[in-house]
């Protein structure tokens, strides 16, 4: 098994964005174990980032949160999107789109020997 | 994934606080990452350790998600209460534009009502409220005044002698003393160009005792006020802008006032009126002004004579009560033996004037003006409320729908609320119309020797008149708003709002109840005070005021000695006696409002009897006083040409004199002695009791004496005229001031002039009290038949059931009126009641008028019920005409 990665600067709303993009809702803990599994442990997302990044999507009108009992039993804050979250989902997918093919098509330069 | 959420909050649990919910997610987040890690084979405790680690420091975690929160709800509620606004602001557009009569109607009412209050909130502010300008820590700064006997009566005055000042000089209590004179006219020029100024006399520690700069220039220095320093001036910065043009090179010039040459050294700052509110033209040093004016330096050692008023700045932790008793005693102990009156008192009172124990009687009405404008105001919100109501009752579907489209009650509250506050501060913008053109007629009618800064409006009263505009939207609009939200939704949208609520109608009779009340009580005011007034007219001050012209002449050159003013005022009587208008005119020394109090000795009495009106007052007079003056000889002969010098010395006595020195004799057989003249003055007449100073005739002695017997110059004259003293004055003042080049100015006046400072109180209470009352009146009148009105509107189908079944239209009439007059009366019963428990109150303000009487509540009682019936028979006569076949159809 490989070490995970952190998820590069910026990337991390995207990632809680997409997580929550199907309508679900969900808590914090899920969110985190979430992305870990399907990167298949690839994206590792330290607790406080993710916490943090949760509370200032909230701010912003992206996310809702609202306190339900989980699964287990416990009482736990769901995080939902808004429709401004769903809006931001496409404008940061589409741009992400864009800079992983960008990305792609930097190809080396021949030296000029 | 995830199975149904089961909420917690709709289970009624309520919101954690924002703390609580950052530390319940942390929380969730560790048991959750500690039950993962144990699955992974961890040991719970090992986990649990494990888990915290990852997350890292929880105490900083905390803080930094509350911040984000924190943020988050502030901006939350900002946007919540801005769309509030916003949605209020375009509920009150919409309101205004569907029902702009309505609109109107609020804005006027609101803007007279607060408009009335802005007017009498500039004057209060300045009477009561603001210290005179420029003045450096008000509070620190007291009057010095006198309580004891002064001229023969008790009272409480702010006189003080030049030794008196000194006194208060080496009290310890106090850091600093100044003292001034009132306002007293000099001549500026000479001639043509001549002009009165208002001039004061000030110690040169009055500034510095008060804290004032000079705008320019510099104020005066101990060495400009040594008894022979040369004459030097500071000029008021309203003097200096008006007639010297704003001069910025002033310091230096020199001004030729009544005679005297003083250098301008600098220039007060604008506004600054000393310790009083009176405009002041010219500052001159007391010491070498007053010794120029005397011609003597009696006054820096006269323990009698009471020239100037004393300011003090207290030392910070200074005992009122030890400063007071160490004046007190250095007072009474400065007395040669012998001349000590143990009955006296120094006192301190604060700086405004207003509030100390001699208010004028002005500050004392416009005291009373303010609450009455304030009655004006409820009124108003009052009518407005109703207003509102009768509005609500037509908007009530609408609130149900809106009610039951699920929009909060409490937004709509606030909505409407948000919308009569609108209102208000257009109402606002009308009073500030109001304020300025209202409030600055007051202040220049009314209470003109007042220097008003700002005329009408300043700062404060904008500050002042958004205030009263917020509170009187939303005490206007609450009662109304909160009526039209609790609603019956069913009932409300089966209606669609045709029904009448019975205790919405209530509230509005009760409005208009209460508006009538009001009205009752400011309209009884305003009867007391205008009934003060005609008593006043009407008063027998002995003098026939209405006729007479008062004129002092100052003259050009060295000061003329007695034979030269005698023969310069002879000259001036015969200048103007063949003048057409004048019926009479004479010479005398002492003028209105003047006094000499000489010691009487009466042969055979040991000690005389004062009476409350004090005295025995001297007055040197020409012979044809009595018969210019309007006053009766009722015993005796007058005084005539032939009493001069060397004739026997003779004199009229006043009635109270008469009977209080020969009560059981013959006052024509009687003599007196003045001081330690030895010869005796033989009464030859006996004269009607006369005014001295003020309003009051009664008890004070006074005798009147030829001037020709005296070695006294006449000091002014007093012209008489059958017709309006006015033209009289305009007639002979530029004779007065033609006649020898010797005159350099003439002071005309009518005797009413000099009176009018004395009734002003009563006039400003009148008017004001008047003009609020009709006002009031007005407002309550529109309130009653809008009420009514509204009901007859509502009932009209009743009303059309009734016709059809043969009510009689004389009836439904009778039944409106007696709706409008029943409440009319329930007001004026309750605002009478109120009235006679002020009662007491006002006495005190008025002149000669019971503040019970019954015929002024007999009147305004009356007049309520004419405008009440009038008020009512609009909507009367229409619900008379009703014609049931129209009421029903529309059904």
């Amino acid at each position: 098994m490989t070490t995970p990665l952190g998820p590069l600067p910026g990337t991390l709303e995207l990632l809680v964005l997409k997580t929550l993009g199907a309508g679900s809702e969900m808590h914090g803990f899920a969110i985190l174990d979430w992305i870990l599994r399907s990167t298949d442990d690839v994206l590792l997302v330290e607790d406080g980032a993710l916490y943090h990044a949760l509370h200032r999507m909230e701010s912003r009108g992206w996310l809702n949160s609202d306190w339900g009992i989980s699964e287990k039993g416990r009482r736990a804050r769901y995080y939902r999107l808004s429709a401004e979250g769903v809006r931001a989902l496409s404008e940061a997918e589409r741009r992400w789109t864009r800079y992983v093919d960008a990305v792609a098509k930097v190809s080396p330069r021949e030296s000029e020997a | 994934m995830l199975g149904p959420i089961r909420r917690l909050f709709s289970l009624g649990l309520g919101r954690p606080s924002l703390r609580q919910a950052v530390d319940w997610e942390i929380e969730h987040h560790l048991e959750e990452q500690t039950d993962r890690l144990v699955e992974e084979g961890l040991s719970p405790d090992e986990a649990r350790r494990e888990a915290e680690r990852r997350f890292g420091d929880v105490v900083s975690q905390r803080r930094k998600l509350m911040a984000t929160d924190r943020r988050r709800v502030v901006m939350g509620r900002r946007a919540e209460a801005w769309d509030m606004v916003a949605g209020g602001a375009r509920q009150a557009l919409r309101g205004i534009r569907r029902s702009p009569g309505l609109a109107v109607a609020v804005v006027l009412t609101l803007g007279l009502g607060i408009g009335a209050n802005a007017a009498m909130f500039g004057v209060v502010d300045r009477l009561l409220l603001r210290a005179p300008d420029h003045v450096v820590r008000p509070d620190m700064v007291r009057r010095v005044l006198r309580d004891g006997k002064f001229f023969g009566t008790r009272g409480i005055v702010p006189a003080t002698t030049y030794p008196d000042v000194e006194d208060l000089r080496t009290i310890p209590e106090f850091t600093s003393v100044g003292a001034a004179t009132g306002p007293t006219p000099l001549v500026l020029g000479a001639g043509e160009g001549a002009i009165q100024v208002q001039t004061v006399l000030a110690t040169h520690d009055f500034f510095t005792t008060l804290g004032v700069r000079a705008h320019l220039g510099r104020l005066f220095a101990p060495d400009d006020d040594r008894l022979e320093a040369p004459l030097t001036a500071v000029v008021g910065h309203e003097f200096w802008q008006r007639s010297l043009g704003g001069d910025p090179g002033v310091t230096g010039r020199t001004l030729d006032l009544s005679g005297h040459r003083v250098t301008v050294i600098g220039v007060a700052p604008r506004g600054f009126t000393g310790m009083d509110l009176e405009p002041v033209d010219v500052w001159l040093p007391a010491v070498p002004a007053q010794y120029a004016r005397d011609g003597s330096d009696a006054f820096l050692a006269a323990r009698t004579y009471w020239w100037l008023r004393s300011v003090v700045r207290l030392r910070d932790g200074a005992s009122l009560a030890a400063a007071e008793a160490q004046a007190t005693a250095l007072h009474i102990n400065g007395r040669d033996e012998g001349h000590r009156d143990p009955d006296v008192s120094i006192l301190t009172a604060p700086l405004i004037a207003a509030l100390g124990p001699n208010a004028s009687e002005e500050s004392k009405v416009a005291r009373w003006l303010a609450g009455v404008s304030l009655i004006v105001l409820l009124i108003a919100c009052a009518n407005v409320a109703n207003l509102l109501l009768a509005r609500g009752a037509g908007r009530r579907r609408e609130v149900a729908v809106r009610l039951a489209l699920g929009v909060s009650r409490r937004r709509l509250l606030s909505e409407m609320v948000l919308e009569t506050t609108v209102l208000a501060l257009l109402g606002g913008l009308a009073a500030l119309v109001l304020a300025r053109w209202g409030g600055g007629m007051i202040q220049a009618l009314l209470i003109p020797d007042v220097l008003w800064s700002t005329p009408g409006l300043g700062g404060r009263v904008v500050a002042f008149t958004a205030a009263v505009s917020l509170l009187a939207g939303v005490l206007a609009g609450f009662g109304p708003a909160l009526q039209s939200t609790r609603a019956d939704l069913t009932r409300d949208l089966a209606e669609a709002g045709r029904g009448s609520s019975g205790a919405r109608s209530r509230l509005r009779g009760t409005l208009t109840v209460a508006q009538a009340t009001l009205s009752a009580v400011l309209l009884v005011g305003a009867g007391l005070f205008i009934q003060s007034v005609v008593q006043v007219r009407k008063l027998d001050l002995g003098l026939d005021v209405n006729r007479l012209v008062m004129a002092t002449l100052e003259f050009q050159g060295e000061e003329p000695d007695a034979a030269e003013a005698t023969r310069l005022y002879g000259e001036a009587m015969e200048a103007v006696a063949h003048l057409p208008g004048v019926s009479g005119v004479t010479s005398t020394d002492i003028l209105f409002g003047w006094a000499v109090v000489e010691d009487l000795a009466v042969p055979g009495l040991d000690s005389l009897p004062v009476p409350p009106g004090g005295g025995p007052f001297y007055y040197g007079v020409s012979p044809g006083y009595m018969r210019t003056m309007g006053l009766r000889v009722l015993q005796g002969r007058s005084l005539q040409d032939t009493d001069v010098m060397g004739s026997p010395r003779v004199a009229l006595v006043n009635q109270t004199m008469a009977r209080a020195f020969w009560p059981d004799q013959d006052p024509l057989q009687g003599c007196f002695q003045i001081r330690d003249q030895p010869e005796c003055i033989s009464v030859v007449g006996v004269v009607e009791d006369a005014t001295r100073a003020g309003l009051s005739v009664d008890g004070l002695l006074a005798y009147y004496v030829p001037l020709a017997q005296t070695d006294q110059p006449p000091r002014g004259l007093y012209v008489r005229t059958e017709g309006d003293p006015r033209e009289l004055a305009a007639v002979v003042a530029p004779a007065f001031r033609s006649y020898s080049p010797r005159v350099r100015f003439a002071d005309v006046k009518t005797f009413r002039e000099l009176m009018d400072p004395q009734t002003r109180s009563w006039t400003l209470g009148a008017a004001l009290f008047t003009a609020f009352g009709a006002l009031a009146l007005l407002v309550a009148a529109i309130g009653l038949y809008s009420l009514l009105a509204f009901d007859v509107a509502q009932r009209t189908k009743e009303i059309g059931i009734r016709a059809a079944l043969g009510a009689r239209r004389a009836r439904v009439l009778g039944g409106v009126l007696l709706t409008g007059t029943r409440l009319a009366v329930l007001g004026v019963v309750i605002g009478i009641a109120i009235s006679l428990g002020a009662a007491r109150f006002v006495q005190e303000l008025l002149f000669n008028v019971d503040a019970t009487e019954p015929m002024i509540i007999g009147a305004v009682a009356l007049l309520l019920l004419l405008v009440a019936v009038a008020a009512s028979l609009v909507p009367g006569l229409r619900a008379a005409r009703v014609d049931p076949m129209e009421a029903l159809r529309s059904e």
